[in-house]
């Protein structure tokens, strides 16, 4: 048997047909477009790549791209978790209704949340010139509105990672810690949080990656100045625009590899926490289930 | 005293789901709270760690009134039934939670998880999570947790509800050497009368909210005062009989001649059923003849089921196989030596002796509905308050139709409307000991009103209603009411009255109850009380029924909406519960 080694004992049948659909699906969709792109790149020489890669304009880009998806994800991680925390744990009138906005920004077309957004903070616009009076603030056409547009884009990624966390931790850990003299505080930082954070990570992961390919809904609000408000997907765009395919393909695989250690090292630190807070039983049982006879009860 | 409730009520969305609990707990004493799933013991437990808010009451630890402190302040252990130990935390994190957020020292923590871990028979396994214990080992954790800033008590929810019966044995073990040890005051939550046996030192049995009895446990096995109790400690047969001079009689047919036969319920427990061959040779009392219908051998005992001859006792509850002409079934259990002596097979004659029996000391024994046609009687045989306590109180609802010389034995039902004052009256003065006015679409009471006539009649008035709240999840209230011209002095003397009746009935019948002591007339009190609540109803005493002034009771027994009134007859009541 090929496939034994690695194959995991399920009682269901159909091993080879589920992974082969896998494979298939994930080599038609993924791998193949994105080695297209790795492809399309080496026909740039080093110099060639590295100048469109290093341009002054390119890096701007990267830095606004990655640190307004990286800010906006972590409003969102925090803000989420409220949001998730307060549909959880209270019941209060218009919770459904509450619950079923948060999935608008997945459905909204982006170009449409993109334009809402330009409207309303716009200099002439009704948020907009209430900011611009009060704090002196300008969002439409700077960072700030990028950041503003990524924050409503990456929400329900956090809450609905949140979310089912909240619901399936213990109310009864929760009720021992008080009982053995817990405060509030150190209830939520020693026992909820260490319950919940996996999940957050998770949303907040989701949410930047989100927030760095976001195009549609940003463009509307940034204003495009080049070296200010200009994000990488829309270089990419200008670049396709110009017929400049291969300098398109350049920076389209700096962001994929960009993209691909951040998410890797998010994964690094996620399954390193796992492993330390439920790993060990895990791989402790395996291995008592291996010494043990089958018949008996494990851990007993 | 170490844990002190008093008069404890919590009710969730109206209905009380703990009430008027009130209980003494000593120091180092181990109470087990028994009762069925829904009899409001977790949340009693939950309100003495001050989990869940209480909505009236008081709840004091060692002399400190707790009741509205947070639970992080009570200073109590609480083991939860799903261990509820901090998964991401090791054993010995878990252990010292309690006293790293007291900011304890490190040195004094690991010494104190050290005496922990061995107290609880774990040494060595402080740097295991709890996914790698197995379920025994967790909640053993999870006790020595709950002991680590030695909190003044030690609560424990069904503890042993997610373990297999051998390792529930041995923890059970555990945790009686470990709390007898700390001398630690212990309340344990269960359903499991076993383990309220092998553990308590004091059973309280919580049924529907209320505690229905506490006691030792051998005393609540033998002498239990509620059928609750006595079915849900080990098996019963519960019997009506009538007491006569020469004890307890069992019998279908009724005595010829006399007064109103005196009805009492008695329990024949399985194990003091003697079968013999026939009546002569019974050395214990003859109860009646019997043929066997069901013999399962079970081990060390044997049980059996016998069906008793028509004009046998009678069950209390008339059960599924009850039918018309036919003997009730009697639980009966031997053990081996018995057998030996004995063998019986199915459909073999035996005669039935009982070595002991327990006459309850309950007042209300069994419900008659009396009307004067059938359909009349059945309407209100099947009426909702007279059904539900019927079933509740597992008791007998016969009907009775017509006239008779006297009112029938136990508590006559009649219809409340048109003429009921003038049948009531004709029961009361017939041999009735109490009687029971229904309005044919009342619902069960939640609240209750109790006022006496006069002070003779209160001791069997409470009895009564201590009898009735039991099985009816309702907050009673005795009420007392004064001429408003009273002398100061006068008014003094009725609250004292008050109190005393307050106190006998909850040292009595461990009912618990508000009094209250009002200005007025007494029918317009009663009405005005009474009419406050949609469901209310009135426990009402006197110990002469000539002496009853029929007129203002007319109109609150045939007026609309008519409420539920119970009369209590202490003249003919008993002198004092016995056993």
């Amino acid at each position: 048997m090929a496939a034994s080694w690695f194959r995991q004992p399920s009682i269901l049948p159909g091993f080879g047909l589920t992974l082969g659909f896998t494979t298939f699906f994930l080599s038609a969709l993924v791998l193949l477009p994105l080695a297209a792109l790795v492809f399309k790149t080496t026909s740039l020489t080093w110099s060639e790549f590295l100048d469109v890669v290093l341009d002054e304009r390119a890096l701007a880009s990267y830095r606004l791209s990655f640190g307004a998806a990286f800010i906006a994800a972590t409003v969102n991680a925090f803000f989420g978790f409220i949001v998730a925390w307060s549909l959880v744990r209270y019941e209060f009138p218009g919770r459904r209704l509450v619950d079923a906005l948060i999935d608008l920004p997945f459905a909204l077309p982006t170009a449409v949340s993109g334009i809402a957004l330009a409207t309303v903070f716009s200099p002439t616009g009704w948020l907009g010139v209430r900011l611009q009076e009060l704090f002196g603030i300008q969002v439409a056409y700077t960072w700030l509105g990028v950041v503003v547009a990524l924050i409503l884009i990456g929400l329900p990624f956090v809450v609905r990672s949140v979310q089912p966390a909240l619901v399936e931790a213990q109310r009864d850990l929760e009720e021992a810690a008080e009982t053995l003299g817990a405060s509030p505080f150190t209830v939520f930082r020693r026992i909820i949080l260490p319950a919940v954070l996996p999940a957050l990570v998770t949303g907040f992961t989701m949410a930047f990656a989100r927030g760095v390919g976001e195009y549609g809904s940003v463009v509307f609000i940034s204003g495009n100045l080049p070296l200010k408000t200009e994000i990488t997907p829309l270089l990419i765009v200008i670049k396709l625009e110009q017929f400049d395919y291969n300098g398109a393909a350049a920076l389209g695989f700096m962001m994929l590899l960009v993209s691909f250690l951040m998410l890797f090292a998010i994964n690094l630190v996620q399954s390193w926490s796992r492993r330390r807070h439920a790993g060990p039983a895990d791989s402790a049982r395996r291995v008592e289930r291996r010494a043990r006879p089958r018949n008996q009860k494990v851990g007993a | 005293m170490s844990i002190v409730l008093d008069q404890v009520t919590k009710r969730y969305q109206g209905a009380p789901v703990v009430n008027d609990v009130s209980l003494n707990v000593r120091q180092g004493e181990f109470l087990v709270l028994l009762g069925p799933s829904g009899s409001g013991k977790s949340t009693l437990l939950r309100a003495i760690a001050g989990l869940t808010e209480i909505d009236h009451g008081r709840v004091a630890l060692h002399g400190r009134d707790v009741t509205h402190v947070n639970s992080r302040e009570r200073h109590v252990g609480f083991v939860f039934q799903h261990y509820a130990l901090f998964r991401h935390m090791s054993i010995g994190e878990n252990i010292e939670f309690a006293l790293r957020v007291r900011k304890v020292k490190s040195a004094e923590r690991r010494a104190r998880r050290k005496e922990l871990l061995k107290l609880v028979a774990l040494e060595g396994m402080d740097d295991r999570l709890p996914a790698q214990l197995s379920g025994g080992q967790q909640q053993r954790v999870a006790v020595a947790r709950a002991l680590a800033h030695r909190p003044e008590v030690l609560l424990m929810d069904e503890p042993f509800g997610a373990l297999d019966a051998k390792i529930r044995e041995e923890l059970r073990r555990t945790i009686r050497q470990i709390q007898r040890e700390l001398d630690m005051t212990t309340i344990l939550v269960t359903h499991d009368q076993e383990e309220a046996f092998a553990l308590a030192d004091r059973i309280g049995v919580m049924h529907q909210g209320r505690l229905l009895e506490c006691g030792k446990p051998d005393d609540l096995y033998t002498r239990p005062a509620t059928r609750f109790v006595s079915t849900f400690l080990g098996a019963a047969n519960l019997l009506l009989g009538y007491r006569t001079p020469r004890g307890v009689r069992f019998s279908s047919t009724p005595m010829a001649g006399g007064d109103v036969p005196r009805e009492v319920v008695a329990i024949l427990r399985p194990e003091e059923v003697e079968l013999c061959a026939d009546e002569l040779a019974v050395k214990s009392n003859f109860v009646s003849h019997g043929q066997v219908e069901e013999v399962l051998f079970g081990g060390a005992v044997e049980r059996l089921r016998v069906r008793m001859a028509s004009d046998g006792p009678v069950p209390v509850a008339p059960g599924r196989d009850g039918s018309a002409g036919q003997g009730s079934l009697l639980e009966v259990s031997r053990t081996l030596p018995e057998q030996r002596d004995f063998p019986v097979a199915v459909g073999q004659r035996v005669a039935v002796g009982a070595r002991t029996i327990h006459v309850l000391p309950t007042p209300i024994s069994s419900f008659t509905a009396v009307a004067a046609n059938e359909a009349a009687a059945r309407e209100l045989r099947d009426s909702p308050l007279l059904l539900t306590l019927g079933a509740r109180m597992q008791t007998r609802v016969a009907t009775r139709i017509g006239r008779f010389e006297r009112a029938p034995p136990g508590m006559p039902a009649i219809a409340t409307g048109p003429d009921c004052a003038a049948a009531a009256e004709w029961h009361l003065t017939h041999g009735a000991v109490q009687l029971l006015c229904v309005p044919p679409t009342a619902p069960l009471p939640n609240h209750v009103v109790i006022h006496t006539l006069d002070a003779e009649s209160r001791r069997a008035t409470l009895a009564v209603a201590a009898s009735l709240l039991r099985h009816v999840a309702a907050e009673a209230i005795y009420l007392g009411i004064q001429p408003e011209t009273s002398a100061e002095s006068a008014r003094g003397a009725h609250m004292r009255n008050l109190l005393d009746a307050r106190s006998a009935a909850l040292a009595d019948h461990g009912l618990d109850m508000r009094t209250e002591l009002r200005p007025g007339a007494v029918a317009e009190e009663l009405q005005k009380e009474l009419a406050a609540y949609e469901r209310s109803m009135l426990v009402l005493g006197t110990s002469n029924p000539e002496t009853i002034q029929w007129d203002w009771l007319k109109s609150l027994l045939e007026g609309t909406p008519g409420r539920p009134v119970l009369i209590v007859n202490s003249a003919r009541a008993e002198p004092a519960a016995d056993s």
